[in-house]
């Protein structure tokens, strides 16, 4: 898990007083995450009497995580730490595409060629995909994956698209 | 001790079945197959392979989930010594020493101890569910609402104390994790909670969907920009000999010992679970061992003891689910699921009420340890073949599986969405060197907190300090205070140290 952060970008848009970029956006990130579950929470019925409301418990999480936020954030300004990581572009995006278009078709497409355009979209992912070859086995993923999920494991899973099956 | 016998008896009478013994070997074959392809871990596993238990009779399921989460775990750390991928949280440490065994070509002696210890853990931990299931469940019944939630604090205070990096920031995710099983109905009023009206988020977030972003999705997406393809082609040639010289079982035997103790006593503990084992039983025998520098560089040691550690807390983790009720962990918590859907709550009636199935299961893990070994040591060449495809191909398989996994858990492709949102954020986390592990544990024990929380403090009429005037939860309190005070104070000395040493030079 611990990346060797790389001393790239991001160096020079902190302020000089930031001495943990990592730290410093991290924290302020979770803070971020509990201002808006504040926001999120705010319509929901607090305490009555001594018993909790619907809403008390997140709000007190929200409180508490602010506060561990705001500790991560004052130890990114006080202490050394690493500088902020580079994030590739390519993985995730592509990755995260073939994931999308996997939700988006598996209802009205069916397994098959939603499995299958997932499988090359996701192939994007890396420069080092050779075509010919992620196209074969991406055809017998998609073949062993119809065979297994519907089949051997028994999942109401649709093969086709929804105009195809009467 | 005669009961314990009978109850045991009992036990091996339900799971020597003919039936049982085969669902115990296809889940325990199944498990290890999933456990080495790397990011499908023990959880989708779990989650994927849940429906097909759903027309089996009730004890055949349980025993089957259990095979799996033993091949899982053993799966794992097959990838680990071989080529350097954790399949599997718990296996993560079995990276450092067995893949710089299996570079030396000691491959063979790595996977033979690692299945070894596995075993021996195995039945340690089976003898010691059947000594100490009924007394505490016993125990169970004196627990209160305050209790439960102290105890549940303590399990959580237990996994930022052993994991690795910075107490301040674990802390952070664990109450990230706690807001976000907030998510969905409220167990008391039935309002919806920060849902914002998406119907899918109405019954909260999926463990399964949040576990296969954060872990699944956000690996593979680090092992992209990482460049894959590094050490993997280096060992695979070399497995000779499988099995470990006497120099090598007389190194590890203590080791195994000291894993299989330290390993069940965490797995006991709500929050302890398998992955928080394996790391303070490697950290152990760093410490105690008398050249510490041969750690990370090929001790057999430093895969025996977190190998016996994970596996006899993954068994002795049912302990606080069979007695307390309580899911320690998150494949826990499927289980609990799985029970449900079979009409049976877990907690302490069960023991009393299905006895058989119950020791049933406790028979059927020790059965499945054994399966294991007497599979995996035959088929490790083919699971290394295995892994010989090439990550450009294996990733798009991985995500495809995970994807389906997760789309078939609910039928929901709201869901698939989530899980994609989960695996850029856990991107984003190890980017930022927080980990995603306490955050999930904060998931599973959210609900069950805030439930205990809230039914304390009715109980008490508001009042704060009941869980401080009662003696087992002001116990547990204060071992939860002690075990955190430990853990900030070196890591405190040790920023004073730097301090120190940046203003020398």
């Amino acid at each position: 898990m611990s990346d060797t952060p790389s001393h790239g970008p991001g160096r020079s848009i902190m302020p000089r007083w930031v001495r943990g970029p990592q730290d410093f956006v991290g924290g302020i990130a979770l803070m971020a995450i509990a201002l808006f579950a504040f926001w999120a929470s705010s319509d929901l019925q607090g305490m009555h009497g001594f018993s909790f409301g619907a809403g008390t418990a997140p709000r007190m999480f929200a409180g508490l995580l602010l506060g561990l936020g705001f500790a991560v954030m004052v130890v990114g300004v006080v202490s050394e730490g690493p500088h902020l990581a580079t994030y590739a572009w390519r993985g995730p995006l592509f990755v995260s595409l073939s994931i999308l278009s996997f939700a988006v078709t598996i209802r009205p497409l069916g397994l098959v060629i939603s499995a299958f355009a997932s499988f090359v979209i996701s192939a994007l992912g890396t420069p080092e995909t050779r075509w010919k070859e992620t196209i074969i086995v991406g055809i017998c993923l998609t073949i062993g994956c119809s065979l297994l999920f519907p089949y051997a494991l028994g999942l109401p899973l649709q093969l086709f698209p929804r105009f195809m099956v009467p | 001790m005669a009961e314990l016998f009978s109850n045991l008896a009992l036990g091996f009478g339900v799971a020597f079945t003919p039936i049982n013994l085969l669902l115990c070997l296809i889940g325990a074959l199944v498990g290890t197959l999933v456990g080495v392809l790397p990011g499908i871990g023990t959880i989708a596993t779990v989650a994927m392979l849940l429906p097909i238990t759903f027309g089996l009779p009730p004890v055949g399921a349980l025993i089957m989930l259990a095979g799996i989460y033993y091949g899982a775990q053993y799966g794992g750390s097959t990838t680990s010594i071989l080529v350097n991928i954790p399949g599997e949280a718990t296996s993560v440490v079995t990276t450092l020493d067995g893949f710089q065994m299996a570079k030396q070509g000691r491959a063979g002696p790595a996977l033979a101890i690692a299945a070894i210890g596995s075993f021996f853990a195995g039945c340690v931990a089976t003898v010691l569910i059947a000594v100490l299931g009924a007394p505490l469940t016993k125990l169970a019944l004196a627990f209160g609402p305050a209790e439960y939630f102290s105890l549940m604090v303590l399990g959580l205070i237990f996994a930022v104390v052993l994991a690795k990096g910075s107490v301040l920031k674990a802390i952070a995710m664990i109450v990230f994790g706690l807001l976000l099983s907030m998510v969905g109905s409220d167990i008391e009023t039935g309002a919806s909670r920060m849902a914002f009206n998406i119907p899918e988020l109405a019954d909260g977030l999926g463990f399964a969907t949040v576990a296969m972003g954060v872990f699944g999705f956000a690996e593979i997406i680090r092992n992209l920009d990482a460049g894959a393809e590094m050490d993997r082609e280096l060992v695979q040639q070399k497995i000779t000999g499988l099995m470990p010289t006497k120099k090598d079982l007389i190194d590890s035997a203590p080791a195994i010992v000291r894993g299989t103790i330290l390993g069940s006593i965490l797995g006991i503990l709500p929050g302890g679970g398998a992955v928080i084992a394996s790391f303070a039983a490697y950290t152990f025998e760093k410490k105690i061992a008398k050249d510490p520098s041969r750690f990370g560089r090929g001790a057999i040691e430093g895969v025996a003891s977190p190998e016996s550690a994970n596996n006899a807390a993954a068994q002795t983790s049912f302990i606080p689910l069979l007695t307390l009720g309580i899911p320690p962990n998150a494949v826990m918590a499927l289980m609990v699921g799985a029970m449900t859907i079979h009409g049976i709550v877990p907690g302490p009636q069960v023991m009393q009420k299905q006895p058989d199935l119950v020791w049933g299961m406790i028979a059927s893990m020790w059965i499945g340890n054994l399966m294991l070994i007497i599979i995996n040591l035959p088929l490790v060449g083919i699971w290394v073949r295995l892994l010989r495809v090439p990550y450009r191909l294996m990733y798009p398989s991985i995500v495809i599986f995970c994807a389906i996994g997760i789309y078939s858990i609910n039928n929901a492709p709201v869901d698939v969405v989530l899980a994609g949102a989960f695996g850029l954020l856990g991107y984003w986390l190890i980017k930022h060197d927080f980990e995603p592990a306490p955050l999930l544990l904060g998931m599973v024990l959210g609900p069950l907190m805030e439930e205990n929380l809230r039914r304390a403090l009715l109980i008490s009429r508001g009042d704060w300090t009941v869980f401080l005037t009662r003696p087992l939860s002001a116990t547990l309190m204060a071992i939860a205070a002690f075990l955190l005070v430990l853990a900030v104070l070196p890591s405190l000395r040790k920023k004073r140290d730097e301090v120190f040493v940046e203003s020398e030079t």
